[in-house]
């Protein structure tokens, strides 16, 4: 059995599911809990191909709940358990995760994200943005990262293990079916040779010695009886929740000093952004452009400062406002010129889109429909 | 009686890819050519896009549109009839099989199979990580019922060079003696036409493509 990773600092050719396997294993992942739905299929696949070689589990679960709660069960028994789903999966996933918000355990989901409402296409999205961010009943303690390529899926999956298991916090990694499926190259590395320290997971159930006698009791509650109960202990959480964000918090920017127009996007589609920022630049008009790595926490002042440097803004995604939305509140009663959009729900939009929709709404139109 | 090929190997090795050269380089004979996507798991992220493009350069391409699929990967799609009985259509034929070993197994429902004509090449990209050694490939290919020889496609994309092809090369060929196969092809995009000339070295035909693929993922 294989004990160390195959590659050091290797440039290799993969999917965006391979990329996410490779990366769990790297993160030092025990387990894989998981149910089936495309796009993220080959995480399952590839993590299953991988586990024989390096002692790694795997289960099938009957659902997605199922597959959240085992996760969860991973975890308590001291394992770096994780599982990856979509769309209506990612709808099901909800009560685990809350539960581990809760009771605060470490979980990390990858989701790459799919066409919705319900089971709508297999093929891309950018619609989970809600669900991931505030999908629970609850005040959204987790950390979502919008990965961009097949390099960020490596890396921040890898992240998402060390925050969580740093902070007890559920992680999503927020893909799609675009970078699912999609090949490019990256660099693969082992953790370590990097000098990066990996967060170790601890047992909570199955300690040896009496609990409350010879060790400290622990006792995880997501039940409470009675009203105050239940808000004193979610104060301090929200607390530590604040705590763990300015830390945690990530944004992406480019060229928003002096710019005309600043196009704000995530994920995939912040590609086309950069791209069209280029483009833009070679015809003489200077755009800028900011990403929210993290969508929860999201970085409210580093878009507050990107904003009152260029209060012209254009917010695209292939969603009905759903990034729009954490946009405007994040802006609230701050000043803007405008506030133009492109919303294509469940489809993708390229850099020449961009280019077009910046010089109209350069020349006094708007892209808002 | 035409050609008739099967590309298989790993997901993402660059068999869609070869697949549409060669069907293209089979064009203009005078013959009929084919070239069926066989992918039954996920017809979307195929030669779907391209079919049009294809079709207009004369190929004969057999793969769902997106409003014809039903069906939603996981949970199974309707086998296209006329692709089921592809083996026995006049002219050339190639498929391009999808989803690894176990897509390689959708050639038991086509109609014909075993078919006396019939070859089947695994396409290798040794900057894959499972297909990354010669041993790795050795026990890829081995999970195969038949094969007939390699393909040689070593590559990373826009980042390829000529030392991952070369090197990409020299694992196949490894493999391909430890199997006992022939690599019937070196593949390189095209624009390493100036570099690999005749592919002097290679130790098999250098073959240069034109990239479609990157198009079907846009």
């Amino acid at each position: 059995m294989q004990r160390t990773l195959p590659f050091s600092e290797n440039r290799v050719f993969v999917t965006g599911n391979e990329a996410v396997a490779w990366a769990a294993l790297a993160a030092g992942a025990d387990i894989m809990f998981g149910y089936p739905i495309t796009p993220q299929n080959e995480i399952m696949h590839y993590w299953t191909r991988l586990a024989p070689a390096y002692g790694k589990k795997f289960l099938q679960t009957e659902d997605e709940l199922s597959a959240g709660f085992t996760t969860i069960g991973g975890v308590l028994a001291g394992r770096k358990a994780f599982s990856a789903t979509a769309g209506p999966g990612t709808v099901l996933f909800q009560e685990p995760v809350t539960m581990a918000e809760m009771m605060r355990i470490p979980m990390v989901v990858i989701i790459q994200q799919r066409g919705g409402p319900s089971t709508a296409t297999v093929i891309y999205s950018q619609q989970e943005v809600n669900l991931a961010a505030f999908g629970g009943n609850g005040e959204g303690w987790r950390v979502v990262y919008s990965t961009a390529n097949h390099q960020e899926l490596y890396d921040y999956t890898i992240k998402a293990f060390n925050v969580a298991w740093t902070y007890r916090f559920p992680v999503f990694v927020l893909g799609d079916g675009y970078q699912a499926k999609m090949r490019e190259s990256l660099v693969m590395y082992d953790p370590a040779s990097r000098g990066m320290e990996l967060a170790p997971a601890e047992a909570v159930v199955g300690k040896p010695g009496r609990p409350g006698s010879s060790r400290p009791a622990v006792h995880l509650r997501n039940a409470f009886s009675v009203e105050e109960e239940l808000y004193e202990s979610i104060m301090p959480g929200e607390e530590e929740f604040r705590s763990m964000a300015r830390r945690v918090v990530e944004h992406d920017e480019e060229g928003t000093r002096g710019a005309e127009l600043v196009i704000i996007s995530h994920g995939v589609v912040s590609r086309a952004a950069v791209a069209a920022i280029k483009r833009l630049k070679e015809k003489g008009i200077k755009a800028g452009y900011f990403r929210p790595v993290t969508i929860r926490p999201f970085p409210e002042e580093a878009l507050q400062r990107a904003v009152a440097l260029c209060p012209r803004l254009l917010v695209v995604e292939s969603a009905l406002g759903q990034l729009a939305r954490l946009v405007k509140e994040a802006l609230f009663n701050r000043p803007v010129e405008s506030f133009d959009t492109i919303f294509r729900p469940g489809v993708g939009i390229t850099a020449e889109e961009l280019v077009e929709a910046v010089i109209k709404i350069r020349q006094g139109g708007t892209t808002c429909v | 009686m035409g050609i008739r090929e099967a590309y298989v190997g790993e997901y993402a090795s660059g068999k869609s890819e070869y697949a549409i050269n060669r069907a293209l380089s089979l064009c203009g004979g005078g013959e009929e050519v084919t070239l069926v996507d066989l992918d039954l798991v996920e017809p979307f992220y195929t030669l779907r896009p391209l079919r049009e493009e294809l079709s207009a350069v004369g190929l004969t391409v057999i793969a769902r549109d997106s409003r014809e699929t039903a069906g939603l990967g996981e949970t199974g799609n309707i086998f296209e009839p006329s692709a089921r009985f592809s083996l026995l259509r006049p002219g050339h034929v190639v498929l391009d099989v999808g989803y690894g070993a176990y897509g390689g197994r959708v050639l038991n429902l086509l109609e014909g199979y075993p078919h006396p004509d019939l070859r089947v090449f695994v396409v290798v990209n040794a900057a894959r990580p499972f297909t990354a050694t010669p041993e790795k490939i050795v026990q890829f290919v081995r999970t195969f019922d038949r094969v007939d020889g390699l393909v040689s496609n070593s590559n990373l994309g826009d980042d390829t060079d000529l030392e991952v092809i070369r090197h990409g090369n020299e694992i196949v060929r490894a493999a391909a003696r430890a199997l006992n196969l022939p690599v019937v092809a070196a593949a390189a995009d095209e624009r390493f036409r100036r570099d690999l000339g005749d592919g002097e070295g290679l130790g098999a035909p250098v073959v240069y493509l034109k990239r479609f693929m990157h198009r079907a993922f846009r």
